[in-house]
């Protein structure tokens, strides 16, 4: 009998499935049941605010940098039509510096005042998002190499290592 | 553009009809190869019709816990939805609008490796 029931259950979901199917090519409102992305990923696939916003940056020998404030997107012409088959937008640079302000309460810093990483320094992503490069040659730590060079190093012992 | 242009927008579909807010984009790192990771492309936009804040990613992992925060997440982000960029017709202040005939998909995300 529950046997019975449960070849009733698979029988009701192909149909199910058929009916999906038919309706496939009249778009997409209305439908219930959200259908896998067809595409196989090609890649390693990321949510832009899950994976990367507000995680720590770290250079080459895992010295903190910066954190993701905000990302800098290619190829999206506000306002233009998309035409089908054009590329994709693609992920430029890691911004940071104000723009963790003006994402929470709005506006826009000056493009001026933004500090970009290139996203071609990014060696790896994970928990924290590494970069192929040394700190020291980034514009993003200019403030802690100034900080360092005119107040720190001013204090007596502060140019070398604690002994 | 910057990303935080995109997040919390408005999602219009071709006939003007509102169908929620912009939560997230769909990234693949599966470009071009470059120096150090391959290029990394926008292949969808996240949209969910009922919250615009974040979702730490319940709803598109498969978590279950903890259970309460799991279970409030999925409430609040019911009927969630992942637009290819294909079907992506125009993107503007505050405002992006899909393609007539456009495809909702699972906006669930392959388990992603863990770091070692």
């Amino acid at each position: 009998m529950n046997d019975e029931h449960d070849h009733d259950h698979d029988h009701d979901h192909e149909h199910e499935h058929e009916h999906d199917h038919d309706h496939d090519h009249d778009g997409g409102a209305g439908r219930r049941m959200p259908r896998r992305d067809p595409r196989a990923p090609r890649g390693r696939v990321l949510d832009a605010h899950l994976h990367l916003l507000d995680r720590q940056v770290l250079d080459r020998e895992g010295v903190p940098v910066t954190t993701v404030d905000d990302l800098e997107l290619d190829g999206i012409e506000p306002g233009a039509r998309i035409e089908p088959g054009s590329p994709p937008p693609t992920l430029t640079a890691i911004l940071t510096g104000p723009q963790l302000l003006t994402r929470l309460f709005g506006g826009h810093a000056p493009a001026a005042r933004r500090i970009a990483i290139p996203w071609k320094l990014v060696s790896a992503v994970g928990t924290t998002v590494r970069l192929g490069v040394d700190a020291d040659s980034l514009d993003a730590s200019w403030v802690e190499r100034w900080v360092s060079r005119h107040l720190i190093g001013r204090i007596p012992g502060g140019r070398h290592d604690p002994e | 553009m910057i990303l935080s242009d995109l997040l919390g927008s408005d999602a219009f579909d071709a006939d003007g009809r509102r169908l929620g807010a912009i939560l997230d984009v769909r990234l693949e790192i599966s470009g071009a190869p470059a120096q150090l990771l391959a290029e990394t492309v926008v292949t969808g936009v996240l949209v969910s019709s009922h919250s615009r804040f974040s979702t730490w990613g319940y709803e598109r992992r498969g978590e279950d816990g903890p259970f309460l925060i799991a279970w409030l997440q999925r409430w609040l982000h019911r009927g969630s939805f992942l637009v290819a960029w294909d079907d992506v017709e125009l993107v503007d202040v505050g405002r992006v609008v899909f393609r007539a005939g456009y495809e909702q998909l699972d906006p669930m995300l392959p388990r992603a490796p863990r770091e070692a």
